[in-house]
């Protein structure tokens, strides 16, 4: 054992490894590029403790939740991504208990748990905590902080403290080049006829295109072909 | 989680908390354990799960380690709603701390690990830290008990977590009192004058007659910030006074952690000897009745001594339901006052100063427009600012009307609402003056072909669905009718002016 710097074990699903800034795909001056532009910035300014990324599924919230927590770590900063679906079943004060130690911490999905008095107690109280100690909260959520149904005054008031920032959908075309961008890091050829293909037949949510993309990487792998539209076809079973 | 070596060269794993480690034992430590040989190749490694807990741990050694720590390994059954049973909760504080060899039994009985927290984090706060405060150990906490470092004198400039005061027992207090909140900082309007006021007069002569200085009103109004710029005023008015801000909840749980340490006396006799006592957010008392029982005493004992409380709560102290009576009719007895939210003319001049602060230029029409759309609280409205700057920045714009509406677009209108094909079926049908089941129909004359169309260009655009299942909606078509169909509107929006206005009107009326 070399280190004995502190490491980050994440606490309920790893950190996904792809999960970073570079791997987050925005057209350049979209509102997508606006807020995670604003997210790094706010990861650098010690002084700003709370922001707030919110969006529909698949706009790449937890994505950017998860690079926050990398790139804090990169920062030699300690980290925690919390999904709030996977732990809205346990004691929520138990659960936060002492989080705000943490330098960073990233509640994703704050609509499993609005509207639940003891999480919304926990939230607020780990919030002021955290802003005392100085450290960084990021949220995401489904809706604004105003529409989000959070029922303490207290802890609403504070969503809406900090930073807000919506990451809209990729529309079509983005999500073309999303997949190719992907497919190139990989260095799989994905032509666009293929690309194409996928878009109009498949389910078009960001992250089942991306799942699609691995089937075909290995699949293309495994049987040393190219990716065709006959391929892809015979892969996907379409 | 951090990782730490531990004497024995094993590998030591520090939880947060008492659900961490029962969550790390129950479901990674096989795995870790695994991993931690296979790196070591073939040599045996022993892991263990503690959770981090440097004053409990120093308080255990005081009393001859009477609970052992960590929780033994072996038993930890996370359930479902688990709850710290541990005598010793874990302590908070992730300052640098000096080492403190404590002999801690590990998880696997053989060997031991040391308790010392690791000392990455650095940073500005340990610089406020006073040579004594919160660096004593047990032996020397006593003498500590009266050691107050105010961020004020240590370093006003940094708006930080301000000092520790090292109560014995091992139990930490720290102030917290935010230097950003002053009353130089503080935007005066008619909404906030009687508060004002009243804070001033607390701060010239504390411990007279406005005690205790009751403050309420609604969130995000600026209760704590006049309550902190009290606590200011004090600190420099008496470097020595003894000021110590805290919210309910801490002064519950401090109190809880007290019990379960033994150290209720400790507690008492520290919340006894502040000069001042900031209390936010009382409302949460309500039906903790032990914590009632103790606060009513340290009111009473400082109001004895003369010494300056003040509460702040977001309703009128008769109106807290769960709060015991004498405590309602106690918080009475000095002065309260209310502060409301913030009129126009006071919004926008807290903008303004915000803005100079952040050193941006906002037009006075500019800060106008944002006022008169947010009119709840003061944080809603730093938030809006905040965004504001934000987009002004990544632009390279200076803040105008036409920035401000296009920064806060998002956050003002309702957009991005879920749109479901069902709900775009059902407004093209309506605006179209036709039925939903035309659209579903096999009806191929102009007047129902032409808004099915439509419908399903849009259901592409604002929905994730796939080609098929929007074919399928749609009486059962194929995803080249929809392909189809999304290329003729696409032409039709370039070259005809009524398609073109009623896709818009269509967008907005289902995206807004």
């Amino acid at each position: 054992m070399e280190q004995s710097n502190p490491q980050q074990l994440s606490l309920g699903v790893a950190l996904a490894d792809g999960a970073t800034f570079e791997n987050f795909y925005t057209i350049e001056g979209s509102g997508a590029a606006q807020a995670v532009f604003a997210l790094q910035t706010f990861l650098q300014n010690p002084s700003e403790h709370g922001f707030f990324l919110w969006g529909s599924s698949g706009s790449g919230l937890s994505h950017l939740l998860q690079a926050s927590c990398h790139q804090a770590n990169q920062m030699r900063q300690s980290a925690q991504y919390l999904p709030l679906a996977d732990l809205v079943g346990f004691a929520p004060e138990a659960l936060l208990e002492g989080m705000e130690r943490f330098d960073l911490l990233c509640f994703d999905g704050l609509q499993h748990v609005a509207g639940k008095a003891d999480w919304e107690q926990a939230l607020f109280n780990c919030f002021n905590r955290s802003k005392d100690r100085g450290r960084k909260i990021i949220f995401s959520a489904n809706a604004n902080p105003s529409e989000l149904p959070v029922k303490l005054p207290d802890l609403s008031s504070r969503l809406a403290w900090g930073l807000s920032f919506q990451v809209p959908l990729l529309a079509d075309r983005e999500k073309l080049e999303a997949l190719t961008m992907r497919s190139k890091a990989r260095g799989l050829d994905l032509p666009e006829e293929v690309a194409q293909f996928i878009l109009n037949r498949a389910p078009r949510h960001i992250g089942e295109l991306f799942e699609i993309l691995d089937r075909l990487d290995r699949a293309s792998l495994s049987e040393q072909r190219k990716l065709t539209i006959p391929f892809a076809k015979q892969v996907l079973g379409m | 989680m951090q990782v730490q070596n531990d004497e024995a060269g094993g590998l030591c794993l520090l939880a947060p908390n008492r659900f961490v480690h029962d969550w790390v034992n129950d479901k990674y430590l096989s795995r870790i354990i695994e991993l931690a040989n296979d790196y070591s190749e073939g040599m045996r490694i022993s892991v263990s799960v503690v959770v981090a807990n440097r004053q409990a741990s120093r308080f255990q050694r005081r009393s001859q380690r009477s609970t052992p720590e960590p929780i033994p390994t072996a038993n930890a059954t996370p359930t479902m709603n688990p709850v710290p049973v541990s005598p010793s909760i874990p302590a908070y504080q992730q300052e640098p701390e000096p080492v403190e060899q404590l002999e801690l039994a590990s998880s696997d009985n053989h060997n031991h690990v040391s308790g010392q927290l690791s000392a990455h984090n650095s940073t500005s706060s340990s610089q406020l830290v006073s040579p004594n405060a919160g660096l004593s150990g047990a032996s020397s906490a006593a003498q500590d008990s009266n050691q107050v470092i105010r961020p004020a004198e240590a370093a006003p400039e940094i708006i930080k977590p301000s000092s520790d005061i090292e109560v014995e027992g091992g139990l930490k207090h720290r102030t917290y009192l935010n230097a950003g909140f002053t009353f130089k900082s503080f935007v005066e309007g008619k909404s906030n004058q009687l508060g004002l006021a009243a804070a001033r007069q607390v701060a010239e002569n504390p411990g007279g007659s406005y005690n205790p200085l009751f403050i309420y009103g609604g969130v995000g109004l600026g209760k704590t910030h006049l309550m902190h710029a009290v606590g200011h005023h004090l600190v420099e008015q008496n470097p020595h006074a003894k000021v110590v801000y805290l919210h309910s909840e801490r002064f519950v749980a401090d109190m809880v952690k007290a019990l379960q340490l033994n150290a209720i006396n400790d507690f008492k006799r520290f919340y006894r000897s502040v000069d001042a006592l900031l209390i936010d957010d009382i409302q949460f008392f309500a039906g903790k009745e032990r914590s009632q029982e103790e606060f009513f005493h340290t009111f009473n004992a400082l109001l004895e001594g003369g010494q300056q409380i003040i509460l702040t709560c977001d309703r009128y102290p008769k109106e807290i339901q769960g709060l015991e009576e004498r405590l309602k009719s106690r918080f009475g007895w000095g002065l309260t006052v209310s502060v409301e939210p913030p009129e126009l003319e006071t919004r926008v001049a807290i903008l303004m100063k915000k803005a100079a602060q952040s050193n941006m230029l906002l037009p006075n029409d500019a800060a106008f427009f944002i006022a008169q759309r947010i009119r709840s609280n003061v944080r809603e409205l730093e938030g809006a600012l905040k965004r504001v700057i934000a987009n002004a920045q990544f632009t390279g714009r200076d803040i105008d009307v036409p920035l401000v509406r296009e920064a806060l677009k998002d956050l003002l209108a309702l957009q991005d609402k879920q749109v479901g094909i069902d709900n775009i079926q059902r407004v093209v049908a309506e605006y179209y003056k036709i039925k939903v089941a035309d659209l579903l129909s096999k009806r191929r004359s102009r007047s129902v072909a032409r808004p099915r169309q439509v419908a399903m260009a849009l259901a592409k655009e604002l929905t994730n669905h796939s080609l098929p299942e929007i074919g399928d909606s749609f009486g059962g078509r194929d995803h080249t009718t929809v392909l189809h169909a999304c290329r003729k509107i696409k032409e039709l929006r370039e070259e005809d002016a009524d398609i073109r206005e009623d896709v818009k009107n269509l967008l907005r009326s289902l995206t807004t």
